[in-house]
C-alpha cells in the first residue's frame, strides 16, 4: 500500500459524504409519504430562508430530517468510539459495549428518564448528562478495577469491563422495575431507536460528536502508534497513560451522546471500523474519518430499514443493526487467525 | 567523554519488585556496551527503566545530562531509539508506514510526514536491507524481517542512544551479523549503544565493555576479555566453559563445557585418557558425565584438550606450550595409568613431543584401548610410536573402530559394583 497522499485521502473521504448524501436523500425520500429529491430541496431552502411552508413540508422538515441527521450523528458517534477503543485494545473486537461504557450510559439514561418521567422539557438536559455521568463513572470505574494490579493493561480493563456490564445491566432492570409505569418506553428506547428524533437532540448531539472527536483527530499519529502496542509506543514517544485517559474520555463522550438519544445500537462501532479498515488500512489519519462518516451511512439506511420494513409498525433500529452485526461478528470470530 | 546515558546507582524494577539494585554503568558516544547475564537477571529492565515502562526507585538515570524525569516522553523519544526484543504486527501497515511511524517525536501536533521524512526512511531501510519489503504489509512478514524493520524505525528517530535488547535473537546468521556491523559502524560514527545480548561470543566481539547483570545487580564493567572468564561463567551462569579466543575474529570466545552441578552417572573406576589437539575432549566429558574418575594424560597448555580437562577439573599432567613429554611428566603419567582401571589412547598422532605419554602406559597394555588404527597418517616420531603401539597389542591392547565402542570396552574393563569411593 503506498503512503496515502492527500488525494487519496481527499478521494475516499469525498467519495464516501457523497454516498452519505444520497443515503440521507433516500432515506429522507422514503417513509408513510414519499417525497421526490425536488420536494426535499425546496422544502429545506423555505425553512433556511424562513419562508412560508408549502402543505407537506412539515413531514420533511420537522420529522424526516432531524431523523435522519440524528441517525447520522449516532452511527459516527458509535463508529468513531469503534475506532478509538479498537486503537487503545488492538483488538478488532473490541468496542464501548465490551467495555461496559454503553451498559453504564443506559443505566445513567435510565435513571434520568424515570426521574423525569413527568418532565419531558428536561429530559434533553438531563438524559444525555446521565448517559455522560453514567458512561464516565462506568470507565473510571472499570480501569480503577483493571489498574489494581499496577500498570492499565488490557486484559484486566477487558475482564473489568464485561463484569461491570453485568452489574449495570442488572442495576437498569431493577430500575426498570421499580418503575412500571414508563417501562414500556424505556425498553423501547433500549432496543435503540430513533422514534423521538426532533431538532433539539440534533443540537445536543452534534456538539458533542465534535467535542468527542477533536482530540483524536489531532491525535492520529499516536492512534497509529497504539496499535504497536503500549510500551512500544511509549519508546516511540507517547506518553501512554495519559493518552489512554484522554482517549477513554473522548470515547465516553461520543458513546453518552448516542446511547442518551437512541438506547444501546450494538456493533456499528464494531463492524463500520472493521470494513473500513480492510478497504483503506490501518492509518487512522483516514481511518477515523472514513469510519465517522461510514457509521454515518450504515445507522441512515438501518433506520430507513427500521422504519419502512414493517411500515407502519416501526421495529428498533437496534434490532436491524443486530440482525446484520450478529452474523458480521460470528464471521470476524471464525477468521480471528487472519485479522488485521 | 561524558556519558550519553547514565546509570548513577541507579535501583529499577516495577510496582512493588526491585530487579536490580544500585546499578552504575555510563555509555557514552561512540561505544557499544553490552549486558549479558542469565534470564530474569534484568538486563531488560534496566534498558526499560530508561524509556519509563519500568520505575526507577532509587539513585538516578540521566540522560544526555538530563535527569530521566525531566525529560517528556516525545524529548526522550528523539534522545533514545529502541529496538525490542520481540515485535508483533497483527496490523497491515506497509513496511514503509511502519518505518515512518519512527518520525512521530520529530513531527508537530498537526504536522504530517513530509518528504524529508520519507527519504530518512528509506534511507535508514536501505542500511538495513529492508527497502525491498517498503509496500510489503507488515503483517505479512517475517520475525526477522519485522525486528530489521524495528531497528529502521528505532534509526528513523535520529537517536543519540540506541537501546538493543536482544534484537538480534530471531534473525539468521547472515542478518544477525549485518545488524551487528550496523550497529557497530553506528557506533563508529558516534551514536552511544547499550546493548542486552543473550549469545556471549557476540556480545564479546561486538562490545567495547561488557557488564554482567546477576543476583539483582549489576557487576563491574570491563573489557570483554577481563569480564569473560570461567570463573564469572560458573558463578553467574552455573556452566563451566572453556574461554578462550575465537581463532578467527580474536575476540572472546566461549565454548560451554559442562553446567555446573549437572548430574553425573553411576559409573566407577579410574579411565585415563591420552589425547590431544581436540581428540579427547568429547571422551574426557562423556566419562566425566558417565561418573569415572578420568584422568588426563600430558597435554600442551593451549591445547583444546587440555582446556576441556581443566575446566572439568579433571586429574591430569599440564605441559608447557609446545613442550615435550619429559621424564617427570612421564612418571606421572605411567602412575596414573598404573592406578586407572582402563587407558583410552585417542586418535591422536605421536611425534617426539608427545611420545612419553605412549611410553608411560608401557605396563598397563591389558586395559588399553586404542581408538581407530594406528597408521602412517598419526606416525611422526619415524617409527618409535608405530612400535609401541605394536608392542601394546601384541601384550593384549585392543583396538576399536570409534568412541562410541572405546566406551563399551571401558564399561567392560571397569567393574559394574562401585567400592566405596575415594573423595572426588
Amino acid at each position: 500500500m503506498p503512503v496515502p497522499t492527500r488525494a487519496r485521502r481527499a478521494t475516499v473521504i469525498v467519495v464516501l459524504l457523497a454516498v452519505l448524501a444520497f443515503s440521507m436523500l433516500v432515506a429522507i425520500g422514503f417513509g408513510a409519504v414519499s417525497v421526490g429529491p425536488g420536494d426535499i430541496s425546496r422544502a429545506i431552502s423555505r425553512a433556511i430562508a424562513g419562508e412560508a411552508r408549502a402543505a407537506g413540508d412539515a413531514v420533511i422538515v420537522d420529522l424526516r430530517l432531524p431523523r435522519v441527521i440524528l441517525a447520522a450523528l449516532v452511527g459516527a458517534c458509535l463508529a468513531s468510539a469503534g475506532v478509538l477503543y479498537q486503537a487503545l485494545f488492538r483488538n478488532p473486537l473490541a468496542d464501548p459495549y465490551i467495555l461496559g461504557m454503553s451498559a453504564g450510559a443506559g443505566l445513567g439514561a435510565v435513571i434520568a428518564l424515570t426521574a423525569t418521567a413527568s418532565a419531558t422539557a428536561l429530559r434533553f438536559g438531563v438524559v444525555p448528562a446521565g448517559a455522560f455521568v453514567g458512561a464516565v463513572l462506568t470507565i473510571v470505574l472499570v480501569v480503577r478495577l483493571a489498574s489494581l494490579r499496577g500498570a492499565l493493561d488490557v486484559t484486566s480493563l477487558l475482564l473489568a469491563g464485561v463484569a461491570i456490564s453485568y452489574v449495570l445491566a442488572a442495576l437498569t432492570s431493577f430500575v426498570m422495575v421499580f418503575f412500571r409505569e414508563s417501562m414500556a418506553s424505556v425498553v423501547f428506547w433500549m432496543m435503540g431507536g430513533l422514534t423521538a428524533a426532533s431538532w433539539p437532540y440534533v443540537f445536543m448531539v452534534a456538539p458533542m460528536l465534535a467535542a468527542g472527536l477533536t482530540m483524536p483527530m489531532s491525535s492520529t499519529r499516536e492512534l497509529n502508534l497504539m496499535l504497536l502496542g503500549e510500551e512500544r509506543a511509549g519508546e516511540l514517544g507517547v506518553d501512554v497513560e495519559r493518552f489512554k485517559r484522554l482517549l477513554l474520555a473522548a470515547g465516553a463522550l461520543l458513546v453518552a451522546a448516542a446511547v442518551s438519544v437512541s438506547g444501546l445500537i450494538g456493533f456499528v462501532g464494531l463492524m463500520t471500523p472493521h470494513m473500513v479498515r480492510l478497504i483503506i488500512g490501518p492509518d487512522h489519519r483516514l481511518l477515523l474519518p472514513a469510519s465517522a462518516i461510514g457509521g454515518a451511512i450504515v445507522m441512515v439506511l438501518a433506520d430507513l430499514v427500521a422504519r419502512t420494513v414493517l411500515a407502519p409498525v416501526e421495529i428498533p433500529v437496534g434490532i436491524v443493526t443486530a440482525l446484520i452485526g450478529g452474523p458480521f461478528f460470528i464471521w470476524l470470530l471464525v477468521r480471528r487467525d487472519g485479522h488485521r | 567523554m561524558s556519558a550519553r546515558l547514565t546509570y548513577a546507582d541507579a535501583t529499577v524494577g516495577y510496582p512493588g519488585v526491585t530487579v536490580v539494585r544500585g546499578a552504575t554503568l555510563g555509555v557514552p558516544g561512540g561505544e557499544v556496551v553490552g549486558l549479558i547475564g542469565p534470564n530474569g537477571a534484568g538486563k531488560s529492565t534496566l534498558l526499560r527503566a530508561v524509556t519509563g515502562t519500568a520505575r526507577v526507585t532509587g539513585g538516578s538515570i540521566t540522560l544526555a545530562g538530563q535527569p530521566l524525569a525531566a525529560i517528556g516522553p516525545r524529548e526522550r523519544a528523539r534522545i533514545v531509539g529502541v529496538v525490542p526484543q520481540a515485535v508483533s504486527a497483527t496490523f497491515a501497515f506497509s513496511a514503509r508506514e511502519f518505518v515512518l511511524l519512527g518520525r512521530h517525536p520529530h513531527l508537530g501536533r498537526l504536522q504530517h510526514v513530509g518528504p524529508t521524512d520519507i527519504s530518512l526512511a528509506e534511507r535508514v531501510m536501505e542500511r538495513t536491507d529492508t527497502l525491498r519489503l517498503a509496500d510489503e504489509p507488515v503483517d505479512t512478514l517475517s520475525g526477522g524481517d519485522l525486528q530489521r524493520l524495528a531497528l529502521a524505525q528505532a534509526l528513523a528517530q535520529e537517536p543519540s542512544v540506541l537501546l538493543l535488547d536482544e534484537a538480534t535473537s530471531h534473525l539468521d546468521l547472515n542478518h544477525r551479523l549485518q545488524v551487528l556491523d550496523l550497529v557497530r559502524d553506528l557506533a563508529d560514527s558516534g551514536l552511544a549503544v547499550l546493548a542486552v545480548f543473550h549469545d556471549l561470543d557476540l556480545a564479546a566481539r561486538f562490545s567495547d565493555r561488557l557488564g554482567v547483570v546477576a543476583n539483582g545487580a549489576l557487576g563491574p564493567v570491563g573489557p570483554p576479555a577481563d569480564v569473560l572468564t570461567a570463573p564469572l561463567l560458573s558463578r553467574v551462569f552455573g556452566v563451566r566453559a572453556v574461554v578462550g579466543t575465537d581463532p578467527v575474529t580474536g575476540s572472546v570466545a566461549v565454548t560451554p563445557v559442562l553446567r555446573e552441578g549437572a548430574v553425573t552417572g553411576e559409573r566407577c573406576g579410574r579411565v585415563l585418557v591420552i589425547g590431544g589437539s581436540g581428540t579427547a575432549a568429547g571422551l574426557l566429558r562423556r566419562l566425566h558425565l558417565a561418573g569415572y574418575e578420568v584422568g588426563a594424560a600430558a597435554l600442551n597448555r593451549g591445547d583444546v584438550d587440555q582446556a576441556v580437562a581443566e575446566t572439568l577439573a579433571l586429574e591430569r599432567v599440564d605441559l608447557p606450550a609446545f613442550g615435550e613429554v619429559d621424564s617427570a611428566a612421564e612418571r606421572a603419567v605411567a602412575r596414573m595409568a598404573s592406578e586407572a582401571d582402563a587407558v583410552v589412547v585417542c586418535e591422536v598422532p605421536f611425534g617426539r613431543a608427545n611420545l612419553g605419554n605412549l611410553r608411560a602406559i608401557a605396563g598397563a597394555a591389558a586395559k588399553t584401548v586404542f581408538v581407530g588404527e594406528f597408521g602412517a597418517e598419526r606416525e611422526f616420531s619415524g617409527g618409535d610410536a608405530t612400535a609401541l603401539v605394536d608392542q601394546l597389542r601384541d601384550a593384549g591392547a585392543l583396538t576399536v573402530v570409534d568412541t562410541e565402542r572405546a566406551v563399551a570396552e571401558i564399561d567392560r574393563l571397569t567393574s559394574p559394583e562401585c567400592s566405596p569411593r575415594s573423595d572426588r
